[in-house]
């Protein structure tokens, strides 16, 4: 049994009827655009205007050929560049996010609650107030066209959002268990990789699952660092492919859409669970 | 027993040290992050936003010329206002009925909750990449798909939406509307939070369907809807991508898509000038900071806390 | 020598102090029990002996060296928890090497240990179970495990037998008792339960706001409580305290009055007034021809027990009273009883709580 849900007020079989026609009409008018992105990019580029439908009458992977190579470099190369920078990225937020908030909870240090409150005000500090010195700085030791400004900052706990979840993770294993391990004669390093770690799987997938997911999505940092369209995140090539396309060859531009969010949707097919249940513990953004 | 205190004392110091050696070891990345990316950082932006400053020259000391010219003479910082706040007006409160009405449907006890709430969870979770945009561009187009459909349904020819200025930005607003699942899945949790019993003493009570709605669901939810609220209104004026995108970054029709941040944007690094863009990002942390604080001073006329 | 020595122990968070200086020595081999009410300061001490809390104060020795700034590891002792704080993620056998890996003890050495313990403890079955799939007492048993392969001179327990249901915590608590047989080494076991801690101590402390009660064998605190506290808090049902006026003295007798009965006694000479007379329940006899008669009590309710029949009541002066009385007696309520004690079985306590060494006159 995964539905838990009582009804608190037992409705009649008509409201509840009608519940569910609304719940479906929503759900089909929102996927509606994604399943006609999908469907149009296998029809042939005559077909795709021509009718509502969301099952092609002609089936064609052309669009996909079309677009893989639709730009000067191949789309395969950024998707390769897109996914290296969010594994890295993901490492960095595990590694970083983990130590902090490790420090945080578990251990006794002078100024612990002093740091704590300012790593909940950047929190609250929106990233523009930011943006054009660490432009600048990063551009200063030359890492502007390189992928060192989108990935460096995970390493250094920049994404407060992670630390907060793994804060709320760790407070909930008992501490006993530390205890138990001090009196077992480990010291902070050894429980934290051979208690605590082993004991948070659950939320350093989270963590990692929407790392991934966020540094895949982001726009706005790989515009502003990456010049290059060698050095192209898969998004960045996309919005070219726009410019490029001059939308004159939708299919190909439906089909690469597709294949950008592919990923995610393999991720979210997988790990929806997690997903859901840390949005639901934290109230996170997205 | 004076003379070997000494060296405990000296034992005892060091475990001592050791203790806050652990904690700065494990903070130092979130430490040197803090001193390098953010709070350097915001320092020199806020000098920064005193000052002209281009690519080609030095900073020059200007007061707080950039802000007067802002708050006087900056036509484009006004647009953007205007847009900005029309969205944070009109999406938020939105995409909230919509998260809480939905949640309720699916709070009913439907067969298959898990399913629905996977599918409207969904585009909240690739509502931000740039292929949306683009399927977006798409929808509203004068070909697009919503005039298909309205061709179909009702012979009806309509505009590109995109393309028309008094249009444009409700199609962004849509956009955000369309990912309102985040916010469900939030609502969700804590309409599972009330504890049943509570509707079973009400119904006891003889209190109605709706009287429980009122009296019981809703005001236990409050805290959850303001937090929602708080934390929706802040990520909209920090929107961006979608604005970019549909406008191939120039926040057009005739500046109707000029997101602030879009607007800082092109001011940084289209035009860099890095002064004003500083001062502009300063006024929407200072915009943001007047938001949440008056969130936080009205939450106590009806936010409803457990004591 | 002693095997654990607390000297002015204290503790203190900021301007608040939970432990006010205990003094305290242990003999090696001996199981003594910290009871208290909760708040007492005993797991804080324990805490302190374990090294998971500093020292305020005081100095803790064992086996003769100071051991305040010492860690917990190298203090020679093992701690089992209240919640048992077993690794949820390692197995039982992991559970138990964990400390003497830590120790980068030689993987034989280790495995010799762990097993000898699992075979003391009737666990060698369990040894690749995980924690989630054992049950609360062999869970228990674990805990018991992980703290013998270390070996150490001294065994804390915290409130290890909370967690466990009736039946099984009396079954644990006589081989915890077997366990110390076998193996001898010094104890200190934490707990809010007087019945645990008659039936395992050689020595009870009784704790109370962060000092020393009392401390004693089992049968000293029982027979001889140092104060109403340690009296009241010893027994079940509780003392029954009642109070008494001096009616007279002649030279080294005095006669109390307790509503209205008169008791002759030896022993009070200073602060006659706010006394008062302790009697457990079970000393409390019913029409008997032996003992020293106390008054009349009037039964409100009575509870059948079988083996005992417990009455509450009132003395004359409308002071409530409890007896408990062998076998099955037929009161009822309303009923008015003569009421009996030895008065060597009694105890006057002075207004300061104070216990009066008292003969009868």
């Amino acid at each position: 049994m995964t539905e838990t849900t009582v009804d608190a007020t037992g409705s009649s079989p008509l409201l509840r009827a009608f519940a569910y026609a609304a719940v479906l009409a929503v759900s089909f008018v929102m996927l509606y655009p994604l399943l006609w992105m999908v469907s149009s990019s296998f029809k042939p580029e005559n077909e795709i205007f021509s009718t509502t439908s969301l099952i092609p009458e002609t089936f064609t992977t052309d669009a996909y050929r079309r677009g893989w190579n639709g730009l000067s470099v191949s789309f395969g190369w950024m998707f390769l560049n897109s996914t290296v920078i969010a594994l890295l990225a993901v490492v960095g937020n595990l590694v970083s996010c983990s130590m902090a908030a490790y420090a945080f909870t578990r251990l006794q240090f002078k100024g612990r609650s002093f740091w704590f409150a300012l790593m909940l005000g950047t929190m609250m500090l929106p990233q523009h107030a930011v943006l054009i010195p660490q432009y600048l700085m990063f551009l200063n030791f030359g890492w502007v066209n390189t992928i060192l400004p989108l990935v460096v900052p995970k390493f250094l706990a920049i994404d407060a959002f992670f630390i907060f979840l793994m804060i709320q993770f760790f407070r909930g294993i008992p501490r006993d268990l530390d205890e138990a391990a001090v009196m077992d004669g480990a010291g902070p390093l050894r429980i934290f990789f051979k208690i605590i770690l082993p004991l948070s799987t659950p939320v350093l997938a989270t963590a990692a699952v929407f790392s991934f997911i966020w540094t895949w999505d982001d726009f706005f940092a790989p515009l502003i660092y990456l010049n290059d369209i060698e050095k192209y995140t898969a998004q960045l090539g996309l919005r070219t492919f726009v410019d490029a396309t001059a939308q004159s060859d939708w299919g190909a531009l439906l089909a690469m859409s597709t294949l950008t969010i592919l990923p995610i949707f393999i991720l979210f097919v997988v790990f929806q669970r997690l997903l859901i249940e840390g949005i639901a513990t934290t109230g996170m953004k997205r | 027993m004076l003379v070997d205190d000494v060296p405990h004392r000296r034992v005892h110091r060091w475990t001592h040290l050791r203790q806050h050696l652990a904690g700065y070891g494990f903070l130092s990345p979130w430490l040197l992050g803090f001193f390098v990316l953010t709070l350097g950082p915001a320092a020199s932006s806020l000098y920064l936003s005193l000052t002209d400053y281009g690519l080609m020259s030095a900073p020059r000391w200007v007061g707080a010329d950039n802000y007067m010219q802002i708050a006087t003479s900056d036509p484009r910082f006004r647009a953007a206002m205007n847009v900005t706040f029309t969205y944070v007006l009109l999406s938020v409160p939105l995409k909230l009925v919509f998260a809480l009405a939905v949640a309720i449907l699916l709070n009913r006890g439907l067969r298959g909750l898990n399913w629905f709430r996977a599918i409207f969870y969904l585009p909240s979770l690739i509502g931000g990449s740039v292929a949306i945009a683009v399927l977006w561009r798409q929808v509203f187009a004068g070909d697009g798909i919503l005039n298909q459909v309205l061709m179909a349904l009702f012979s009806y020819e309509g505009p590109s939406w995109i393309a028309n200025p008094s249009t444009s930005i409700y199609t962004l607003i849509a956009l955000a509307v369309w990912q309102f699942g985040s916010s469900m899945i939030i609502f969700l949790a804590g309409l599972r939070q009330i504890p049943q019993d509570m509707y079973e003493a009400a119904s006891i009570d003889g209190a109605g369907r709706s009287r429980q709605f009122f009296k019981i669901t809703l005001p236990l939810l409050t805290p959850v809807i303001f937090f929602n609220a708080v934390i929706l209104t802040i990520d909209a004026f920090k929107a961006f991508t979608p604005a970019f995108v549909i406008s191939d970054g120039t926040g057009g029709p005739i500046d109707s898509t000029l997101f602030y941040t879009l607007y800082l944007y092109q001011e940084a690094f289209t035009n860099f000038r890095f002064g004003y863009a500083s001062a502009l990002a300063w006024v929407l942390v200072a915009i943001i900071a007047a938001f949440t604080a008056l969130s936080f001073l009205s939450a106590k006329y009806w936010v409803h806390y457990d004591d | 020598m002693t095997s654990l020595a607390l000297t002015g122990i204290k503790k203190s968070y900021g301007a608040i102090d939970i432990i006010h200086g205990v003094d305290l020595a242990i003999e090696p081999g001996e199981f003594v029990v910290f009871v208290g009410p909760s708040g007492c300061g005993k797991s804080t001490l324990l805490r302190m002996i374990a090294g998971l809390e500093p020292i305020t104060g005081g100095e803790l020795r064992i086996a003769g060296a100071r051991m305040n700034e010492v860690s917990a590891a190298e203090r020679g002792i093992a701690m089992v928890f209240q919640s048992y704080a077993l690794y949820p993620h390692m197995s039982v056998y992991k559970n138990m090497s964990f400390g003497l890996e830590t120790a980068r003890m030689p993987k034989a050495e280790i495995d010799l240990r762990v097993r000898k313990a699992a075979e003391i403890l009737q666990i060698t079955k369990l040894l690749d179970r995980k924690p989630k799939q054992l049950s609360g007492g062999q869970r228990q048993r674990v805990a018991i495990g992980r703290a013998i392969v270390r070996d150490p001179q001294v065994f804390l327990f915290d409130e290890p037998l909370s967690n466990l249901d009736a039946e099984l915590r009396v079954q644990t608590r006589v081989e915890i008792a077997k366990l110390h047989a076998d193996i001898g080494a010094t104890m200190i076991y934490v707990t809010h339960d007087q019945v645990e801690a008659m039936t395992l101590a050689d020595r009870i402390v009784v704790l109370n706001g962060g000092r020393i009660e009392q401390a004693g064998t089992p049968l000293e605190i029982y027979n001889t409580p140092a104060n109403r506290f340690v009296a009241g808090f010893i027994g079940s049902p509780k003392m029954n305290f009642l109070n008494v006026s001096v009616d007279g003295r002649a030279g080294e007798a005095v006669t109390l009055d307790l509503a209205g009965t008169k008791l002759a006694v030896r022993g009070i000479d200073a602060r006659p007034e706010g006394l008062c007379l302790g009697v457990r329940p079970e000393h409390l006899d019913v029409g008997s021809d032996r003992g020293t008669p106390l008054g009349a009590m009037i039964a409100t309710h009575v509870e059948q027990l079988g083996g005992q029949t417990i009455v509450y009541g009132s003395l004359k002066d409308r002071q409530p009273i409890v007896a408990t009385l062998n076998g099955q007696k037929s009161v009822r309520a309303g009923e008015e009883l003569r009421l009996t004690a030895d008065l060597a079985q009694c105890h006057v306590f002075d207004a300061g709580g104070r216990r009066v060494a008292v003969q009868s006159a």
